[in-house]
């Protein structure tokens, strides 16, 4: 794979990553209990900036980790069968995406999370006062939505092991920037004063579409692997 | 209003346990307060709306000595939405976000 081709992978890896609504919600609900609580404009900018730093901080370090267990596993070149699983999760994970995404029969944009996940993140939201306090809950929120990134990851992390040294480093940072656009989208809305009732309405209107969009690009890269990786390697090895 | 009124707060999913507390104006007066200002609503204008509002849902409970939670925020957002709409979902649903 050249490295053009490497790139818009990592890129439509980051985009699907980023069109995730858990780190979003929390990210809103945070945001308006600051403007709710009268803090100053300052304050809601110091907060944001911390939230979206943590949330890069821990998409960087998952995403080092999963190539550092990549480069363990597959020291001498990544194998058909490894290409084929990552596919198949992709492909899996965005079909579960478009079944199970939201919670379905309720109000609002509640996801599929366990309740006590989102219950305890919705009080920390509520409770987050301190800057390095919104940093912390940055790192939290990437963990939790976990299931719904590793494939992303997964794909980014194969990837980056197929560039050079340089672009590497350039692939990582490309990765970590895009998947916090969603985030960085909102902290220019809640900055430039749009009312967070507006934003929390627009998503709710969406999420059917947003729950399209993140499935079918899930299942678009899972195919585009599965095409570019495993069956021209295997129509190549015949 | 004589008799305290006690607000049943739905502790988990399965409504398994109950508690009763009982009814804070001033917590309601706050939480509007906050929905209202997140909403947009200049910090005057909200509490005046939060004022309101707290008024007709203590007038709504007069002959009610027990209510639950649920019911109490569904009458606030009903009479809240006579005064700003946005500030009305938002107190509604910030519950559900996530």
């Amino acid at each position: 794979m050249d490295t053009f081709s490497s790139l818009a992978i990592l890129g439509l890896a980051a985009l699907v990553h980023a069109s995730f609504q858990l780190s979003i919600g929390v990210m809103t609900l945070m945001s308006g209990h600051a403007i709710g609580t009268k803090k100053s404009r300052a304050k809601l900018f110091r907060l944001s900036a911390a939230y979206i730093t943590g949330a890069g901080v821990m998409t960087l370090l998952l995403l080092s980790l999963t190539v550092l267990i990549s480069i363990h596993l597959f020291n001498g070149g990544i194998p058909l069968i490894a290409w084929t699983v990552c596919a198949g999760l992709t492909l899996g994970i965005g079909i579960a995406i478009w079944l199970f995404y939201y919670r379905r029969h309720k109000k609002g944009t509640e996801l599929w999370i366990p309740r006590a996940f989102a219950h305890h993140l919705t009080e920390r939201s509520k409770a987050t006062k301190q800057s390095v306090e919104a940093f912390s809950l940055g790192l939290v929120t990437v963990i939790a939505e976990i299931i719904f990134i590793i494939p992303s990851l997964i794909v980014a992390a194969l990837t980056l092991l197929q560039l050079e040294g340089s672009w590497q480093l350039a692939g990582l940072a490309l990765y970590t920037i895009i998947s916090l656009l969603g985030l960085i989208i909102i902290w220019g809305l809640t900055g430039s004063g749009h009312s967070i009732s507006k934003i929390q309405k627009w998503r709710e209107n969406n999420k059917k579409f947003l729950q399209f969009a993140a499935g079918s690009a899930l299942i678009v890269l899972g195919f585009f692997i599965y095409v570019n990786q495993v069956v021209s390697i295997a129509a190549g090895a015949l | 209003m004589d008799t305290p009124i006690h607000v049943l707060k739905r502790q988990n999913k399965k409504r398994i346990r109950q508690a009763l507390e009982p009814f804070d104006r001033e917590k309601l007066h706050k939480s509007i307060t906050v929905a209202c200002i997140s909403s947009g609503a200049p910090t005057g204008q909200a509490e005046s709306i939060a004022r309101k509002v707290t008024d007709e849902v203590l007038s709504w409970l007069e002959k009610r000595p027990e209510v639950t939670s649920a019911d109490l925020r569904r009458i606030a957002a009903a009479r809240l939405k006579t005064y700003h709409p946005d500030a009305s979902y938002l107190y509604e649903n910030h519950r559900s976000i996530l």
